[in-house]
């Protein structure tokens, strides 16, 4: 295996096999599905036409635009990364195709989201691909304005609904955060890490000198996000904080510190909303107002029961009967749909997702990507969580979408991009190798997995200096 | 022949009979398909994993293992909604009056009926208009016992214990888990529901609410050997057929959502004697106590007690010259308040209050199988005296004071008595096994104490329900409160020689035992053995 061999798009095209072959399965799920659901349409009498393919066709467009992409660049970031991703948000198609999002009149937008989607995702990963992501870590002051304007803009201009605030359009610009929001807390803990962990030598204090601008910067944040009441932005940022904070700087103290600042904060902000606080009751006992605070949550529970083990069939069930199913509660006409089989198959898919971004997190990668998968991942893992915990009645409701799945442009594009970025840092960091890829191992004589191991190899070789949180 | 339009062909598969197969066909593959997807996923991962270098410390990825254990809890109780809902009561009333969706299986499941021991509806479902509706036949009569189910207000009594049961999933052996998956699987879910038969009597429940009337009160009729609640009447009550908020809003005239029977607590008076009499049999009291017309008491401070021969004699302008000297049977038998009063002081706190544990007073016992959730037995509550309130435990000792105790747990007391001293749990539920509750007295003291019960009836203050048909063994009670006129009180047993019932009656403010509570136990006693009701 010779170095040229190794970057050409013959070799490219090999290694990216993996991808290729769970992205046309990927294709064929999501296509069966589709099926499915132009079947119920059909028999429930409606007319089909060629333009009803369209959505299909476009998702399989999309999926062979971006792995012919990340082959012709070379990319040796994750494989299975991006089939989740695809995987997931075909699901999202079909879920939204089924509510019937695309049937009156489907718009350019409609239409365009999910490769919309792919090409945000394509475009973040080659474009900090190959180390070049560090970059990102230059713009700690634009990514934390970026982030405080926003949601001061939208505060300012924005109009209520549902409890909730929305920009023009009903966008919410705050998802943006999900990912400005990381780079920033990931850019802040590189240059500061090693002084936030230097805590006091005997007492369990922080370092305050180096923790008040992040301390200050995120009283702001979660105040502004409180003013909106977007609790569940609030716990998803806070959280992605806490975790960023606690792994770049070895110190678990700040996950404790934060985490019991978050149950009083949480405490305090029920006995001022009252909106909180009717959210705690439908949830601790919905049955005590079942026709009115409890509607949402018990008929979306309802239709999981209606749908038991395995679902009526995409496009059988009757998702029409719960508020607001397409964006919060998809997930429930997931399990009206397919059933608590599909709800787990779902839930396995983003647990692949999310330990391909905590690999990223662990070690053997410069300190800034590591910082920033840990927050992009945690990001993800709150809000699905959050979200699957909220509609099976887990948790209280907090009005957070699914990611890949739910109605939303922001949500999605959020996702995609995030999703991106990973994918970029997956590609690793040249020239931080010390030894030709080959070289520690001689076992790597050919076989299938041949190609695979220079990465492998390549990562092993970098960890110790790249491991050690004071790493910069 | 031209080329076929695809669109037209599927249009015509899905217009044609074939279609149900095939959706199925598909639905199946769909998940096939996610689980390859998922499969070759997993291998690929294993392949591509970037394993940590021998020398990099082997860093365990936990937070992928706290976040496996969190999406695990989630879905664990997504499926205690989502596959077993079943066994949630409220969520199915929900579904069945709320859930639009025609294929939810809440809608078939036809709640099992619940019967009276010789098979009478108390319960059942009626669909009306492709909705399933509970219905009660006989009212308010088996409100408190039966209980009601209902979307709004819940699930109380018999419906709410054997939720499960009456929905269709009581599995306990593992065969019957099995027939469970099985209807998980094939999606019947068990249309029909479990009958419930319970050990009531309606045609004496509702000899007994006629016989109240209009008063408030309770009448409890069990079997002494096994525990089985005949009757358990509680007036006034509501009707389940028509449950209203106005019902649950606030303290009503009357509560009728109180069960008098199993948690009403009253002054038993002297009725209490029996324990008393118990206590001083097992402590070998022998002799006589000098009871004068004057009374009994503790301190000049206090009023003296006195017998109910005493007022009557007042009132009536006689003179009355007490009793004088009184065996423990004689006392008995004429219920004799000065008596019982010395009785007490005489042995002490210590022994009251052990005779009152041995009593099983101060205690919560469940009705129904497993819990006591959905309604249980409060026995009594006994006060804790002050060593120097000798008055107190005077009065107390005649079942006056701070003494309370449920007309069902007076009925296990008579049942012990009638039962060589063992009470058994009160059941309404047939399928449950008997259980015992406590061995209250000896068997020779029962034996004793039932002779003098059965004095009561024939020679004592019981004197006006001696039957010739019927033996019935017995204590009168008249409690003093300090709302309105005395509770009237009657327990006892029948037939005295060989008892096969045992009754307590409650008429609030009825007055006099004897000529209230009394007849009402008797007509039951005789209608229960004419219908066969003892074991």
């Amino acid at each position: 295996m010779s170095a040229d061999a190794d970057t050409g798009f013959a070799a490219a095209w090999f290694r990216r096999r993996a991808e290729r072959e769970l992205l046309l399965g990927c294709l064929g799920c999501i296509a069966l599905g589709f099926v499915l659901i132009l079947g119920a349409d059909a028999a429930s009498g409606r007319q089909l036409g060629a333009l009803d393919l369209l959505p299909l066709a476009l998702y399989a467009l999309a999926l062979a635009g971006v792995h012919l992409s990340l082959v012709a660049a070379g990319l040796r970031g994750d494989q299975v990364l991006t089939a989740t991703v695809a995987f997931l948000s075909g699901f999202g198609l079909l879920a939204q195709y089924r509510m019937g999002d695309f049937q009156s009149d489907p718009g350019a937008l409609t239409l365009g989201l999910v490769p919309a989607g792919f090409l945000v995702m394509t475009v973040c990963a080659l474009a900090f691909a190959d180390g070049r992501y560090r970059v990102l870590a230059r713009g700690l002051w634009v990514w934390a304005g970026v982030s405080l304007v926003l949601v001061a803009v939208l505060l300012v201009t924005g109009q209520r609904f549902r409890g909730a605030v929305y920009a023009l359009g009903f966008t919410t610009p705050t998802e943006v955060l999900k990912v400005t929001i990381p780079l920033a807390l990931a850019a802040y803990l590189e240059r500061q890490g090693q002084a936030l962990a230097r805590w006091h030598p005997r007492l369990p204090l922080p370092p305050w000198r180096a923790l008040w601008p992040l301390l200050a910067f995120f009283a702001v944040l979660i105040g502004l996000l409180a003013l909106q009441r977007d609790l569940g932005m609030m716990m998803i940022l806070g959280l992605a904080g806490l975790v960023v904070l606690a792994s770049g700087t070895g110190r678990i103290g700040y996950l404790v510190y934060g985490l019991l600042a978050g149950a009083g904060l949480g405490a305090l902000l029920l006995t001022v909303f009252a909106h909180g606080q009717r959210r705690l009751d439908a949830w601790l006992d919905p049955f005590q107002d079942p026709t009115g605070e409890g509607w949402q949550i018990l008929q979306g529970l309802s239709g999981m029961y209606a749908g038991g083990l395995w679902g009526e069939g995409f496009g059988i069930g009757s998702p029409e009967y719960t508020p607001i199913a397409a964006a919060d509660f998809i997930y429930s006409v997931i399990g009206e749909e397919l059933g608590f089989l599909g709800c787990v198959v779902l839930v396995l898919f983003f647990l692949i997702l999310l330990s391909r971004g905590i690999a990223l997190a662990g070690p053997g990668r410069c300190a800034f990507g590591r910082l920033l998968a840990a927050g992009l991942t945690t990001v993800l893992a709150v809000q699905t969580l959050l979200n699957i915990g909220g509609v099976t009645k887990s948790i209280p409701l907090t009005g957070t979408t699914l990611p890949f799945i739910s109605h939303g442009g922001a949500s999605l594009l959020t996702a995609f991009a995030a999703s991106g970025l990973l994918l970029a840092i997956s590609d690793g960091v040249p020239g931080r190798s010390a030894k030709p890829p080959r070289a520690p191992r001689g076992r790597t004589t050919g076989g299938p997995s041949a190609d695979l191991k220079p990465r492998k190899v390549r990562r092993k070789t970098v960890p110790r200096e790249a491991a050690a949180p004071s790493d910069t | 022949m031209t080329a076929v339009d695809p669109l037209h062909l599927f249009g015509s598969l899905v217009g044609s009979a074939a279609w149900p197969a095939l959706r199925l066909v598909l639905h199946l593959a769909f998940f096939i398909a996610a689980c390859v997807v998922l499969w070759r996923a997993w291998a690929w991962l294993r392949l591509t994993e970037p394993r940590p270098a021998a020398g990099a410390g082997g860093w365990f990825p936990w937070p992928l293992l706290v976040l496996t254990a969190a999406f695990l809890a989630v879905l664990g109780y997504q499926a205690s909604w989502h596959l077993t809902g079943l066994f949630r009561p409220r969520f199915v009333a929900f579904m069945q009056s709320h859930d639009r969706r025609e294929f939810n299986p809440a809608h078939r499941i036809l709640r099992g009926r619940i019967l009276d021991r010789r098979g009478r509806v108390l319960a059942q479902s009626r669909e009306l208009e492709g909705r399933v509706r509970r219905v009660y036949p006989f009212g308010p009569a088996f409100a408190h016992t039966v209980g009601y189910s209902d979307p709004q207000f819940g699930a109380i009594g018999a419906e709410a214990a054997a939720n499960a049961q009456l929905n269709g999933a009581t599995p306990q052996t593992l065969a019957s888990w099995g027939e469970l998956g099985r209807q998980l699987l094939t999606k019947t879910k068990q249309p029909r529901g479990q009958d419930l038969t319970l050990t009531l009597d309606s045609d004496l429940q509702l000899l007994a609410l006629q016989r109240l009337g209009e008063r408030r009160g309770a009448v409890v009729l069990l079997r002494p050997q096994d525990g089985a609640v005949l009757v358990s009447a509680t007036s006034p009550a509501f009707d389940p057929n028509r449950l209203g908020p106005e019902l649950f809003r606030g303290p009503a005239p009357g509560t009728p959502l109180l069960n008098r029977a199993t948690q009403g607590l009253y002054p038993p008076g002297s009725v209490f004697k029996v324990v008393m009499a118990a206590q001083a049999i097992e402590a070998g009291f022998s002799g006589t106590l000098h009871c004068p017309a004057g009374g009994f008491t503790t301190s000049r401070r206090y009023p003296p007690i006195r017998d109910h021969d005493y007022y009557s004699a007042q009132k009536a302008g006689r003179a009355w010259a007490g009793f004088g000297n009184l065996d423990l049977t004689t006392a008995f038998a004429e219920s004799s308040n000065v008596f019982f009063a010395q009785l007490g002081v005489r042995y002490g706190r210590d022994a009251f209050a052990r005779a009152g544990e041995r009593f099983a007073f101060d205690r919560q016992v469940r009705l129904y199988p497993g819990t006591d959730r959905y309604g249980s037995l409060s026995t009594g509550r006994l006060p804790r005296l002050a060593a120097s309130d000798l008055y107190g435990l005077a009065q107390a000792s005649i079942g006056q004071g701070r003494v309370l105790a449920s007309p069902m747990h007076l009925a296990t007391i008579a049942a012990a008595v009638a039962n060589r001293g063992l009470a058994m749990r009160p059941r309404l539920l047939v399928q449950e096994p008997a259980a015992p509750l406590g061995q209250y007295m000896t068997a020779p003291t029962a034996a004793r104490l039932a002779g003098m019960m059965r004095k009561v009836v024939t020679q004592g203050t019981g004197r006006g329900i001696d039957d010739a048909g019927l033996a019935i063994a017995g204590k009168t009670g008249t409690a003093e409160n300090p709302r309105g006129a005395a509770h009237s009180w009657f327990i006892g047993f029948a037939p005295a020689a060989d008892p096969r019932l045992a009754v307590a009656v409650l008429v609030e403010h009825g007055g006099f035992g004897s000529s209230v509570a009394a007849p009402i136990a008797r007509d039951l006693l005789v209608k229960a053995l004419e219908l066969g009701a003892g074991p």
